[in-house]
């Protein structure tokens, strides 16, 4: 029973006066500290935003040049110094640098999601790895890449353990916030069983988690193929992010980058139908 | 068959949650413990195989104390002992007899728990359990399309599959319908009547416990206020065991 002082009183009628407006919510505080920031940094935005515009800029001649180049690479594709099949080649590349950079990292991310999922671990083991994991993350993954190529030196195996070492970061997280939205009652239930821990992982954890775990690794695959272009360009690690960097700095044909960003764009619209499929699928 | 002796327990080290709870349980009788939400039921339930370590007393399970072993003999104990949930806590995603099966994978090795390696005999025993509570036909349906009660069958069948010599049952019966309700007590009265398993409920329905259990224990603020004969559970003992208690801070609550 709540003591008289604690009650909070609920007036049976609305007041009378003119009424103009009912509240939805309590005024507050928060909520105007929220609105002030906002409200400031758009002001600072707003008067900072002409200096960042060089002196010399001409908005005409430059909105000119960028429209023609747009319209070199997406309405006049052709190739130049290379040919399709060698692009094909480069793409297949890349897809096959993301393919096995997320085929590692979610292989690795399992077990250290075992062992940092709150369903199942110690707090200082959820707690070590899972702030140890959010400090890779923090770090871009062409930054590991060079990291990694100081060891290995520039190019593919650089790629393949940078781009995996983030992934494995990512999927950790993601695979242990799935198990830890499982119901205890479950786990618990098991144990009741006298059942060892290796059958409750297999037998009740992992039924309730194929769907998500397919579609978080399908997203890190699109995240690693994206990445896997720009280590090709950033770290030499081949594929068509080399290619794409050859054509657009080095011999500044943008029929050809049209090509490549057409190739991409294709490529991209397989995974998204792919992942729309796999939805359906898993979540019937 | 199970003794309790003296069980005492305190989540917070300041409310006592069990207070020297004693009483035992005999083989081929359905026992039911009765009483407020919130007196203890569940804690006794879940201190007998140790899902929550109580504080001071002895559980007797075949005469060996289940607080004293360590972490493999418990699970090995825990094989023997069936458990029923009222939120059932079946793997959803799984077939029904998948779910029947893991209740003998306890005894099995970590191989055959991962790779999900069963024996014939043990399939044909978990198709035969199936049937025992009428859903035979349902074997290889995923258990998230079977409605409340046929999941609660399913988890007896699980329970039996363990082949226990007691089956605890933390208010099977509180999210089904009526129609459910018979059909699972049934199926539990005849566990003990036929197979000579014990079965322990958890009930808050009195009418249930009447015409189902053999004996009753009546639990209020987590004491034992009575331990007899279901005949003997008279309109006063009722009263008593749901009672009106007085909490820590000393005003009046009504606990149903």
């Amino acid at each position: 029973m709540i003591k008289p002082e604690n009650q909070v009183s609920i007036p049976t009628r609305i007041p009378a006066g003119p009424r103009l407006s009912i509240p939805l919510r309590f005024r507050d505080r928060r909520r105007v500290t929220i609105l002030l920031t906002l409200i400031v940094l758009a002001y600072v935005t707003l008067m900072t935003l002409p200096t960042m515009i060089p002196n010399h800029f001409k908005l005409g001649a430059a909105l000119v040049s960028f429209t023609e180049n747009i319209k070199i690479m997406f309405l006049q594709p052709h190739l130049a110094n290379t040919t399709f099949v060698t692009l094909l080649g480069a793409l297949g590349q890349s897809i096959l640098l993301a393919f096995l950079t997320t085929l590692i990292g979610s292989a690795i991310a399992f077990f250290f999601a075992l062992a940092s999922t709150r369903r199942l671990a110690p707090t200082y083991l959820v707690l070590g790895i899972q702030s140890f994991m959010a400090v890779i993350r923090a770090i871009p993954t062409v930054l590991w890449v060079l990291i990694y190529s100081v060891v290995f030196g520039l190019g593919a195996n650089a790629a393949v353990v940078g781009i995996t070492f983030h992934s494995v970061a990512y999927l950790t997280k993601v695979y242990a916030d799935s198990m830890d939205e499982l119901s205890p009652g479950i786990i618990e239930t098991m144990q009741a069983m006298g059942l060892k821990k290796s059958a409750i992982i297999r037998q009740a954890i992992i039924p309730y988690l194929i769907p998500s775990y397919l579609s978080w690794t399908f997203i890190r695959f699109e995240i690693n193929f994206a990445d896997a272009i720009a280590v090709g360009a950033a770290a030499g690690a081949g594929g068509i992010g080399y290619q794409l960097f050859m054509s657009s700095s080095f011999y500044f044909n943008f029929h050809e980058v049209g090509v490549m960003v057409y190739m991409i764009l294709a490529f991209a619209l397989v995974l998204e139908i792919i992942s729309y499929r796999l939805r359906s699928v898993t979540h019937q | 068959m199970l003794t309790v002796n003296h069980l005492t327990k305190s989540y917070d080290g300041e409310k006592m949650s069990l207070t020297d709870v004693s009483f035992s349980v005999r083989p081929g009788e359905v026992t039911v413990i009765i009483g407020p939400s919130g007196a203890g039921k569940t804690t006794i339930l879940r201190s007998i195989n140790q899902l929550i370590r109580d504080d001071d007393g002895e559980i007797l399970f075949d005469d060996t104390d289940m607080r004293q072993l360590n972490r493999r003999q418990l699970r090995q104990a825990r094989c023997r002992i069936g458990m029923i949930f009222q939120n059932y806590n079946l793997i959803e995603p799984l077939t029904a007899i998948e779910n029947v099966l893991h209740g003998c994978l306890g005894t099995k090795s970590n191989l055959a728990g991962i790779f999900s390696m069963y024996r014939n005999r043990e399939k044909e025993e978990a198709l035969q359990l199936l049937q025992k509570v009428g859903l035979g036909e349902f074997a290889y349906q995923q258990c998230r399309n079977l409605s409340g009660g046929q999941k609660q069958r399913v988890g007896i069948a699980r329970a039996l599959m363990q082949r226990p010599k007691i089956i605890l049952c933390d208010e099977p019966i509180a999210s089904l319908d009526p129609k459910s309700t018979v059909t699972v007590m049934d199926i539990l009265r005849d566990l003990a009547v036929n197979d000579g398993i014990s079965v322990l409920i958890n009930l808050h329905q009195v009418d249930i416990a009447r015409k189902y259990a053999d004996h009753v224990i009546g639990i209020n603020n987590g004491q034992v206020v009575f331990d007899n004969r279901a005949k003997l559970l008279s309109d006063v003992a009722i009263a008593n065991i749901y009672q009106k208690n007085v909490n820590t801070e000393g005003s009046l609550v009504h606990e149903f």
